[in-house]
């Protein structure tokens, strides 16, 4: 969590840990603003974003029994779902990064221990996106994928597994038929498909190809 | 002449559609992706799918093309429903309207099990710390009988929301640090009514009622426009939640949609002041 904590500006880190302690002192509109406007701008804080809006969802359903910042979250996240598109013209950055933390927020925040429902077929839309032939074509896009597929892609499977497999031919339709794709992407799509094929895991054989080059 | 360009385009088989110039979208597209946007022959001519959103690669360049796609409704109200519904879902009242689902489900299973521990009592029975609503199983006389719970969901949901009105006041929020749930007395201290056993509507709507007068024994101390701070409690969402469950003819379960805000909040402050 370092590094998301000190992507944020004081101000807002102060507001955080306010929010925590007392939640009914802080603005939590501003709040979950300051949280969505700091995600689409750097993507190492989006990853870990997540985890910093559950703690302070917790705390306002502990010490105020209300949902205040979760329903301002998901309400300014929705408006920036259904501007993907532009914002995917305008900077593939920030698109990337609201993928990112949409799947961060999925995975973190639950209700009563079940995922958002709510966040299922959004999710989906977007990685249906990011399996489109010209987002494969590039690697940041490729990479957000299969990041989002490692990390929510069970979860996703559990909701909705129709869609699982549709997004998965479409990805196996790219690796084979799509010519202009960079090796790096080759590799990546390759993997996503093998680890979705042993169950959302590698085994070990596969771990030893694909990563044997990556340092621990 | 233009008649005749019309009759071209539509002596062409159907499926095809001859309005490819511009539509960068491909006739054999992919229909899941955009499986909820209805696969239909005229899918691709149209703007928004049956969920209501704009398709992707639709070009707006080409007016009057498929203006056989006549198919789609004037408005999206559907004959049996109630009225317009919108088209775009709302996440954060999906996900409050999920949250009280489980919690309503979660609260069955609990109560489910405090019945089945009072039938058969243990020796050590620990007393939940959870606050819930339901907690008269072990008064046998009360306990309904296994296959006598109130188990339709929209009804617990809706019981539900008017408990949550309740315990959402300042009134409740004194009451139980004033009083601890042992020290209750029946008759005396007002007692949240079970949404688990089964009432009429109106026997429900009366308990409700009743309970939250006896809560506003526990009112913060008058002060200047303390009228006016016990009405503020109640919001306008509350109200016309309210009224939809109390306007209804009282045995039917239907909730009749009403625009009568207002006749609800006189009647309301006229029970408050009466409670005072």
């Amino acid at each position: 969590m370092d590094s998301a904590w000190t992507a944020l500006d004081v101000v807002t880190q102060t507001m955080v840990q306010k929010a925590i302690a007392d939640p009914k002192t802080v603005d939590l509109e501003k709040l979950s603003n300051a949280i969505v406007d700091q995600s689409l701008k750097d993507l190492s804080f989006c990853k870990d974003a997540g985890r910093m809006c559950y703690a302070v969802v917790q705390a306002e359903v502990q010490k105020a029994a209300t949902s205040v910042f979760r329903r301002n979250l998901l309400t300014r996240l929705q408006q920036e779902f259904t501007a993907r598109e532009e914002t995917r013209n305008h900077s593939v950055q920030e698109w990337v990064c609201l993928v990112t933390f949409i799947c961060s927020i999925f995975d973190y925040i639950k209700v009563n221990n079940a995922p958002l429902v709510a966040l299922v077929d959004p999710i989906y839309d977007c990685l249906f996106r990011l399996a489109q032939p010209d987002a494969l074509m590039n690697e940041e896009e490729v990479d957000c994928l299969v990041v989002q597929l490692h990390r929510v892609g069970e979860q996703l499977e559990q909701t909705n597994s129709q869609r699982m497999n549709q997004l998965f031919y479409l990805l196996r339709d790219g690796f084979l038929l799509q010519e202009d794709l960079s090796s790096m992407t080759r590799l990546l799509l390759l993997e996503i498909l093998e680890f979705r094929a042993s169950g959302w895991t590698l085994t070990n054989t596969a771990h030893k190809y694909y990563y044997s080059e990556v340092v621990d | 002449m233009w008649a005749g360009l019309w009759a071209s385009q539509f002596t062409t088989p159907p499926l095809q559609c001859h309005v490819t110039s511009t539509l960068t979208y491909e006739n054999d597209c992919k229909p899941d992706e955009n499986g909820k946007k209805g696969a239909s022959r005229w899918s691709h001519c149209r703007k928004r799918g049956a969920d209501g959103n704009l398709r992707k690669s639709y070009e707006v360049e080409e007016p009057g093309k498929c203006s056989h796609s006549s198919r789609r409704p004037e408005s999206f109200t559907t004959p049996e429903s109630e009225g317009p519904v919108s088209r775009v879902k709302n996440w954060g009242d999906e996900v409050e309207a999920e949250e009280m689902r489980s919690n309503v489900r979660r609260d069955m299973h609990r109560y489910r099990r405090r019945i089945l521990e009072a039938d058969f009592p243990q020796r050590d029975r620990k007393i939940s710390s959870g606050s819930s609503d339901s907690r008269d199983s072990r008064d046998s006389k009360e306990s309904p009988a296994k296959g006598d719970l109130e188990t339709d969901e929209t009804t617990l949901i809706r019981r539900q929301k008017q408990i949550n009105y309740g315990k959402n006041t300042l009134a409740y929020d004194r009451y139980i640090k004033d009083v601890p749930k042992d020290m209750r007395q029946p008759g005396v201290h007002p007692k949240t009514p079970n949404k688990f056993k089964k009432y009429s509507r109106r026997s429900w709507d009366q308990q409700i009622k009743l309970w939250r007068v006896k809560l506003h024994a526990w009112d913060p101390p008058a002060e200047e426009g303390s009228d006016l701070q016990q009405i503020e409690e109640i919001d306008l969402g509350e109200i016309m939640d309210f009224e939809l469950d109390v306007e209804c003819s009282a045995d039917t379960e239907s909730q009749c949609p009403t625009s009568s805000g207002a006749s609800l909040l006189e009647t309301e402050k006229f029970k408050l002041k009466d409670a005072t």
